[in-house]
């Protein structure tokens, strides 16, 4: 079996397979997994060879054989599939002559499409459709799968889960990299091989774009971050081209001399891609013959990631911002029930701008569906941060849906020292991988004492090990208690955070403020404790990135640890530099009109706070806001203002709203009733800059917009407009392909939901095409859509 | 004003008027920006073209029908395929500005798409350079969607390129090209010099456009 020789001896893959098709006379732009069936001669002959050089495991040629490649072929995919794995199995028969045990490899390579939200794959879709092509392959009788060339995590761990959830084959994957060591995508080697390892997957590793020079230092940064067996299987070279024929120049010898160095720099299983062919992977096998993998103490570090970077927690201090979590947050609480997502992704970016490394999600509340509100808040914050998440939730069924979605390996708050938290949540950290925050409390409650915080510690660790989940993928809370009510409860913390440090070497995290409950001016007691708790050997702090105390605490800790080179940080913060001034020029003495109509965000701001003071929030409004931004339209339709201006005075009223917003929701008033307008970019469309350009103008201009995203089923927009039962519908288009969805939208709207109107826009459009798809309004620009919405509710008030 | 803080300000819509001193600082650093996020790459490669009679054309195994296309490379025998991106991290940053910072985001959309076809310039500069060594004239690109060549096209260049694996570009059902800032086009190789060809935008028959280049 495969799994036991797997990182004790080296194995050796194929080499290329697409690159000999094509001198055999496949067409660029053919399907080379049709000569499955059509050559099926030529196929089996390259796999001979290479069971013939010495290859252990040989690829079926499977690379592109997925059902949205295959959508418009006159094969059944399930033939396809089941011959490529009939080949191999024949090859070996033909090809293996010393009675060596060799392997076939269900190759899958990406879908070639982009994942939501950057492109229209939805994440189970794409779970899907690698799923029926490897229960193919099973059956077939493939002996692994090896998930190869994927640029994108996402798409990674799309096609990882489908293989865990339908077969039960050992699970190679391989991602490309380019010369820096980045994927396409912009994620780098560390928070692909955290998500990989995270997984389960039995060997990870390199393949593609790169020749083996180029691929020797990315491989020395995998091996040395991860104990999973490494592959490696560089292309001969980097791509040339001469008279429109792309080839790759390096020579069997060279290719061998190479992979050697990488073998004995630990690779565990190594072979060839583009360019590689029978005599390269024989030159290699003669060259480094039949051994035993080099071990290489791998480091055990902590590491969470997103699809573009890691975080390594156990070194430097961290900041896990703590504000999105509805607890004692009114305005938050408002945004969560009234969906205002915007609102939410604004705080996670002002807590990435204040410092954040990492964002906690929590989105409980009481009357809300919290998977479905987890799922959208994590992968919309994921399309707008690459900041790692935190996802907190006591909601198990909430939180595997989250880890299930997840771009990367999350961290997740959290399991206790109940069996019952560690039976339910443990299986999670297992299957989707994460790093769990371990709370010290069980069936008894938390103790008292330091040392009963550190036995649950202690147990939560054990209990994770039966899992196979290592210590570094633990983070243990000792729990910060309140003060006021146990005046030992500081002590006993941070006793008990150094307990687990030295006893477990295990991670820590900390809820900071908890601890000055019920005192008056709590920050100065955070910001004192914090920078004990960092003392103590705190790993990160989930605090308020925006606390200008907390953050006092945090950079002069790390400047007085020696954990500020140069003081580089505490500088840029507190130095008085241009980093640290205000962004534009500044009047404060700009009343809030002008401020609105001049586009300076922070005046905007100011004045409305001012004028708090002495009006109330729906007067500012009628009589300063809305004349600022009437002022601002007319010249933009008059042509003498231009579309960022306007957007600059949108910008700054919007801030001045949220004044108002903040003051209404603390004071426990409410806004005055508004219209609801639902915006939607169609079908198949997913530019959306027009939409969301409306979408600022309209809500300035106090309606109420259902934003419902891009790339939206028409069935979604009818059922929100008859639900909700919203008169007007904005829809936008960017080509005519997708034109074709808008005439659907209106067509079902016009069944459902006969007295909603529909104004539509996007540069493809104009009158008459809006007329002929019968729309009601065509908007040329984004202020004639808010004089249209206003006439449609004018007319009925 | 460079080049590209030109063509900018032309997709901002601001025609002949003259532009503002906030609106040029913010197209200013959204190109300082841009040069950290944007991840240029591009994939080309030359096919054999064989043009017939009726509009019709022959692009390696690929058959396209359209007047424009064929205008545009008449009395050529090779053809560049070409894919180029800015990759996904611009798509990051014009939602993340989306939420709070219209202003900016779409002065950054319009100021990627100027850095897009700068970087196609200079591309299409060096290809010619190139060819001008072997006596061979490069014409100037041409997109699908230009004039009557059909935004379908897109699908099989893209295979035919294999632009997913090489630089991260593929397309959604709806033929659109993801990442968002990103390109295909064609141009024609041939022996003969032609009176040069204007670029894309002149070409285009809408000349109301806000747009336009020479409005």
């Amino acid at each position: 079996m495969i799994r036991e020789r797997l990182g004790k001896e080296v194995l050796y893959f194929d080499g290329g397979m697409g690159t000999l098709l094509q001198e055999k006379g496949l067409k660029a732009g053919e399907l080379p997994e049709v000569w499955n069936i059509e050559h099926m001669e030529e196929v089996i002959e390259i796999h001979r060879q290479y069971f013939e050089a010495g290859s252990d495991i040989v690829l079926t040629n499977t690379f592109g054989a997925n059902a949205l490649k295959f959508r418009d072929s006159s094969y059944e995919l399930s033939d396809i599939v089941t011959a490529a794995v009939i080949h191999v199995k024949e090859a070996a028969s033909l090809g293996v002559h010393d009675g060596r045990e060799v392997y076939a490899a269900l190759d899958v390579g990406p879908t070639g499409k982009l994942l939501k939200p950057m492109g229209d794959l939805d994440f189970e879709d794409a779970v899907r459709t690698f799923g029926e092509v490897m229960r193919c392959g099973e059956e077939a009788g493939a002996d692994l799968i090896h998930i190869e060339t994927m640029s994108d995590t996402y798409e990674m761990k799309a096609a990882v889960l489908a293989a865990k959830e339908q077969t039960n084959l050992p699970v190679f994957a391989t991602m490309i990299f380019d010369e820096k060591g980045r994927l396409l995508t912009g994620g780098d080697v560390r928070s692909a091989v955290a998500m990989l390892e995270g997984l389960g997957v039995d060997a990870l590793g390199i393949n593609c774009g790169l020749g083996p020079e180029q691929m020797l230092p990315i491989f020395q940064e995998i091996v040395s971050h991860t104990s999973v067996p490494v592959i490696v299987k560089p292309n001969a070279g980097l791509p040339k081209q001469k008279d429109g024929a792309v080839y790759y120049d390096v020579d069997p010898a060279e290719f061998a001399s190479v992979m050697e160095k990488i073998v004995e720099g630990g690779a565990a299983v190594a072979g060839g891609c583009c360019g590689t062919t029978p005599a390269h992977i024989r030159k290699m096998i003669e060259t480094l013959g039949r051994r035993s993998v080099q071990h290489v103490e791998a480091e055990e570090e902590t590491v969470v990631s997103s699809y573009g970077q890691a975080v390594i927690l156990g070194k430097k201090p961290l900041i896990i911002g703590e504000r999105i979590n509805p607890t004692g947050k009114k305005r938050l609480k408002q945004a969560l029930k009234e969906h205002d997502i915007d609102y939410i992704l604004k705080e996670g970016i002002t807590q990435q701008e204040k410092g954040a490394h990492i964002l906690d999600v929590n989105v409980g509340l009481p009357d809300i569906n919290e998977s479905e509100m987890m799922k959208e808040v994590v992968t919309e914050i994921q399309s707008v941060t690459s900041l790692p998440l935190q996802i907190d939730t006591v909601d198990t069924e909430a939180m595997e849906a989250a880890m299930r979605i997840y771009n990367g390996k999350p961290m997740v708050n959290s399991v206790n020292g109940k069996q019952e938290s560690m039976d339910a949540v443990f299986p999670l950290i297992k299957k989707y991988g994460g790093v769990a925050v371990g709370l010290t409390l069980d069936e008894e409650g938390i103790p008292s004492t330091a040392e009963g915080r550190i036995r649950i510690a202690g147990k939560i660790i054990r209990e994770a090990e039966k899992y196979g989940i290592k210590k570094k993928d633990l983070v243990i809370d000792v729990l910060a208690m309140t003060v006021s009510s146990d005046p030992e409860g500081a002590k006993v913390t941070l006793e008990a955070l150094k307990g687990v440090r030295e006893r477990y070497g295990v991670c820590t995290v900390l809820g900071v403020s908890n601890i000055s409950f019920g005192l008056p001016s709590r920050p100065v007691i955070n910001a004192h404790f914090y920078t004990m708790a960092m003392q103590a050997g705190l790993s990160a702090g989930i605090v308020n990135p925006s606390s200008e105390e907390m953050m006092r605490s945090y950079y002069a800790y790390c400047a007085l640890t020696d954990q500020d080179p140069n003081f580089e940080a505490y500088i840029q913060r507190f130095g008085g530099t241009d980093a640290a001034a205000p962004k534009g020029k500044k009047d404060s003495e700009l009343t809030l009109q002008a401020a609105i109509e001049k586009g300076l965000k922070e005046e905007a701001k100011e004045a409305a706070t001012e004028l708090l003071l002495t009006l109330a929030p729906l007067e500012i409004i009628d009589s300063h806001l809305i004349p600022a931004l009437d002022a601002v339209g007319k010249g933009f339709e008059k042509g003498t203002v231009f579309l960022p201006q306007l957007l600059m005075s949108a910008d700054a009223a919007k801030i001045a709203f949220g004044v108002l917003k903040e003051h209404l929701a603390a004071s426990g008033g409410s806004e005055k009733k508004k219209q609801k307008v639902i915006l939607a970019t169609v079908k198949g469309d997913i530019h959306d800059i027009g939409k969301n350009i409306v979408k600022v103008l309209l809500e300035n201009y106090s309606f109420d917009v259902r934003d419902l995203g891009k790339d939206v089923d028409p069935e979604l927009i009818v059922q929100t407009a008859v639900d909700e039962d919203i008169r007007l519908v904005g829809l936008s288009a960017l080509m005519t392909t997708t034109v074709a969805s808008m005439e659907e939208t209106i067509r079902l709207l016009r069944r459902e939901k006969p007295d909603c109107k529909v104004m539509v826009g996007g540069a493809v459009l104009n009158q008459e095409y809006a007329d002929m798809i019968g729309a009601d309004f065509y908007g040329k620009d984004a202020m004639q859509s808010v004089y249209y919405a206003q006439n449609v509710f004018g007319e009925e008030s | 004003m460079d080049k590209r803080t030109r063509e900018a300000v032309r997709y901002l819509g601001y025609g002949n008027h003259a532009v503002d001193e906030d609106t040029l600082l913010l197209i200013e650093s959204s190109f300082q920006e841009l040069s950290e996020a944007a991840d240029k790459r591009i994939v080309y490669r030359i096919f054999n073209l064989c043009l017939a009679d009726g509009d019709e054309l022959m692009i390696d195994g690929l058959k396209i029908k359209s007047h424009s296309l064929s205008r545009n490379l008449k009395g050529c025998e090779s053809v560049f395929l070409l894919g180029a991106t800015l990759g996904t991290r611009v798509d990051l940053l014009l939602r993340r500005y989306a939420v709070g910072e219209m202003a900016r985001s779409v002065t950054l959309q319009a100021c990627a798409a100027a850095l897009l076809e700068e970087y196609l310039d200079k591309w299409q500069e060096e290809r010619r350079a190139e060819l001008a060594e072997t006596g061979q004239y490069l014409r100037p690109r041409f997109s699908p969607g230009y004039g009557d060549f059909s935004i379908l096209c897109q699908e099989p260049i893209l295979r035919m390129l294999d632009t997913a694996k090489t630089i991260g570009l593929s397309m959604t059902d709806g033929y659109m090209l993801t990442p968002s800032k990103s390109v295909t086009a064609l141009a024609g190789i041939s022996r003969e010099e032609t009176p040069c060809h204007s670029k894309g935008c002149e070409e285009c028959g809408k000349t109301d456009c806000l747009y336009r280049r020479d409005s």
